[in-house]
């Protein structure tokens, strides 16, 4: 009678298998726009029978719930995603500079009007020319405070895009310390999920799928923030390096990252022990790479412009004779471009401009005049190019810096979509597969259920001899 | 390759944005005619448009300076020509001054020589803005002085300008000067216009003499002295005169230059900034049926799956 109860065994467990499938089919299909999920497969292999005599096999069992994944894919979207987080970081510190700067391009119909927009470089622009006005009327005071009021808004200028800039670069230093956050909670989260991944698969309660999808968007997260190695050793527990440095050995954190500050409030990137780390990708690296980059040698241009202006306009201002006959006081103060400002004096009083080139004569031009040549003329500090030739160089460096993060992120998105693509076409979830699964699992659930109640009516044939 | 079911809204997802992005930047090209407006839109077309606007507001600048100067020559040749008249009118008296007159009438030319000196120096004292036109570099203060004597008669008219000129940018590297200075004694620099050591002219001086030979009554020295010393003057002053209309005709030059200037700028700033429209247009539409086609598309595709024919 074994042969009867061993088929009606064999049954019951092809309907346990068949529901799992389906439980499967639902838990994938659920999943199906889950962008971490791993889709999972159910494996089955033959039960054998019992081995004596005619043995007809004991049916189908469950082994195994896998996670069909790539790690070759996984890990090169580590890397790429690492190199986007960089670029992004970039593109946006970039912008955020570029905005600060306000300098924009008007239509060229503004250009026979004169009537441009106030950006740095219009201002400079009217600097000389207001030198050029009070080198036509230089005895005129109202030419004059003409002249105080531009000098006054070209510093004001200056000075506004310095605050801006510093503003952005703490800003920055902030998103640095934020990132070197972000990533040691992200460490010790990834150490936590490999540990429980041990010992949920050790106790044989079967693969951690869940936990691996979790414990690879927390990779990916990490991987946005700095570059990483990810690396799975031969007991199955996961490395993590970050700048070459171990953090994560299976469940330990064996080091986190420290922010260091690297003179004048910059942060950098150091492990928990304080040794310097150099990354390679990533937002951290990106905002780091911007600030020491394009958006420093910003700041320098404009405040070797402010002081070459300042240098400049001073050195003849200084020999020249004002209203009064007084001479050798200076036109600007200070030298970079957060500090300078038009010497207070000749605020107060616009005739102690000195334009003339010898004292008494009200009408002597020749300081104003070349005062306004200055602007044609080229500056050694500023590597011999003019005012204005110098600052469009700074404005185009900021864009060429700006317009290369813009064209590697739209690169970088390609390739990262491609990256996906390939993922998703080993581990995405298809509704048309799954549905296909639904209907074989359900045809061959009744399939077996038949095969129950034929046993179940044949062992009652036999229990209805004996009565 | 397995196409999962998130691949495609993913993809087509990703298909809309990019067109999206595109026909933002291309509309907005369209709507401002513009190609670039920030630096990243063109680093070196940028550099190239900034370093262009800076060289066309110096260009306007010197369009000012043209306009100033042809302003105050205007002026300072009204005043030249006032002296002018002062200067023909006492040729005449010269001319008339002759043994034939009665010391009466030589008393009343006397009487006529004294007002037009002191017409004279009323119109070289002429003001552009607040600017004493004649006086040099020293345009603060009238530039003429007149001294009287004890019979309320024009003494002397000293000159306390200067012999310098304040001169003028109107292109590059060119300058010239609408100031005049009204007496040189030097042999250097701008003539003087009223007084010149190197042409001898000297109208305050000449007149002075010419009226104590009139109250005098010295006829013979009129002619013999007089006579020519005004010749001289009027000389000069033609002299300046010419000079004058040729500044100006150099400042006509320098102005259609300065136009002429500021539309090859324009056409070169638009070479840099501006969109093409023809090409933004073309770009626009193509698009444009891209991204309908995308959604035409995307939207078959999406409804469809197996579910559909599974009863």
């Amino acid at each position: 009678m074994s042969g009867l109860l061993g088929t009606l065994n064999l049954g019951s467990r092809a309907l346990q298998t068949q529901s799992q499938g389906l439980a499967l089919a639902g838990q994938n299909l659920a999943n199906v726009h889950n962008p971490a999920y791993t889709r999972q497969r159910l494996v089955i292999q033959t039960e054998s029978g019992t081995g004596e005599g005619l043995d007809t096999g004991g049916g189908v069992t469950t082994v195994a719930i896998q996670r069909i994944h790539d790690s070759i894919v996984e890990r090169q979207i580590l890397g790429e995603t690492s190199t986007s987080g960089s670029w992004s970081a970039r593109q946006d510190a970039l912008r955020s500079a570029q905005s600060s700067l306000g300098e924009v391009l008007d239509g060229s119909g503004t250009l026979a009007t004169g009537k441009t927009g106030s950006s740095l470089s219009t201002e400079l622009d009217g600097l000389f020319n207001e030198f050029q006005n009070l080198a036509a009327s230089p005895a005129s005071i109202p030419q004059r405070s003409v002249l105080i009021s531009q000098a006054e808004s070209i510093a004001a200028k200056l000075n506004q895009a310095d605050a801006r800039l510093d503003g952005l670069e703490a800003d920055l230093n902030e998103s640095v310390v934020d990132g070197i956050e972000d990533a040691n909670a992200l460490v010790a989260s990834i150490a936590q999920l490999s540990g429980r991944i041990f010992r949920q698969e050790s106790s044989g309660a079967g693969s951690a799928n869940e936990l691996r999808d979790l414990r690879e968007q927390k990779l990916q997260t990490l991987a946005g923030l700095t570059s990483l190695e990810a690396v799975e050793d031969d007991t199955g527990a996961l490395n993590v390096s970050i700048g070459g440095r171990l953090m994560v050995s299976g469940g330990t954190v064996i080091e986190t990252l420290a922010a260091v500050d690297l003179g004048g409030g910059r942060q950098g990137v150091a492990t928990s022990a304080g040794d310097g780390l150099t990354l390679t990708g990533g937002s951290i690296h990106g905002t780091m790479e911007a600030r020491d980059g394009a958006l420093a040698s910003l700041r320098t241009g404009l405040d070797s412009l402010a002081g070459a202006l300042a240098s400049g306009i001073n050195g003849i201002h200084r020999t020249g004779f004002d209203l009064n006959g007084q001479t050798g006081a200076d036109f600007f103060e200070g030298t970079t471009a957060g500090t300078l400002q038009v010497n207070p004096m000749l605020v107060s009083d616009p005739s102690r401009i000195q334009a003339a080139g010898q004292a008494g004569a009200s009408g002597d031009n020749t300081i104003a005049r070349a005062m306004a040549s200055l602007a044609k003329e080229p500056v050694a500090a500023l590597g011999g190019q003019t005012f204005a030739g110098s600052y469009a160089r700074t404005v185009a460096g900021l864009g060429q810096a700006l317009a290369t993060a813009n064209t590697e992120v739209e690169d970088q998105a390609i390739l990262h979509n491609a990256l996906q693509a390939r993922r998703a076409s080993v581990s995405g979830v298809s509704i048309d597969e799954e549905m296909a699964d639904i209907v074989k699992y359900q045809k061959a659930f009744q399939a077996s259920a038949r095969v129950v109640s034929i046993v179940d009516s044949m062992l009652s044939e036999i229990i209805n001899l004996i009565r | 390759m397995r196409v999962a079911s998130s691949t495609l809204p993913g993809n087509l997802v990703q298909q809309l944005h990019d067109l999206g992005n595109r026909q933002n930047r291309l509309q907005t090209q369209a709507a401002t005619g513009q190609r670039v407006r920030w630096a990243e839109d063109d680093p070196a077309a940028m550099r190239r448009a900034m370093e262009i606007r800076s060289e066309a507001s110096a260009n306007t600048q010197y369009g000012r300076n043209i306009g100033g100067l042809q302003g105050k020559l205007g002026s300072a040749l009204d005043a030249v020509q006032g002296i002018q008249t002062v200067i023909n009118r006492a040729g005449e008296i010269v001319v008339l001054a002759d043994g034939t007159k009665s010391p009466e009438q030589l008393q009343a030319y006397a009487a006529e020589i004294d007002q037009l000196i002191r017409h004279a120096a009323q119109t070289a004292n002429t003001r552009h803005g607040s600017d004493y036109l004649l006086g040099g570099t020293r345009s603060d203060r009238p530039p003429f002085v007149v001294a009287e004597d004890a019979e309320g008669r024009v003494a002397s008219v000293a000159y306390q300008g200067s012999p310098d000129v304040a001169e003028l940018e109107i292109g590059p590297g060119s300058t010239v000067s609408a100031q005049i200075s009204g007496a040189n004694s030097g042999t250097t620099g701008r003539p003087g216009l009223l007084a010149d050591a190197r042409s001898g002219a000297d109208v305050f001086a000449h007149l002075i003499s010419l009226r104590q030979h009139l109250l005098a009554g010295d006829t013979e020295a009129i002619a013999s002295t007089d006579r020519a010393a005004l010749t001289t003057d009027q000389d000069h002053l033609l002299g300046q005169l010419a000079e004058s209309g040729a500044l100006q005709a150099r400042l006509e030059v320098a102005a259609s230059a300065v136009t002429s200037r500021t539309t090859d700028l324009r056409g070169a700033y638009s070479q840099e900034a501006d969109a093409n429209f023809a090409q933004t247009i073309e770009e626009l539409t193509i698009t444009q049926t891209a991204y309908r086609a995308a959604l035409q598309t995307g939207a078959d595709l999406l409804q469809t799956s197996l579910m559909d024919y599974l009863r």
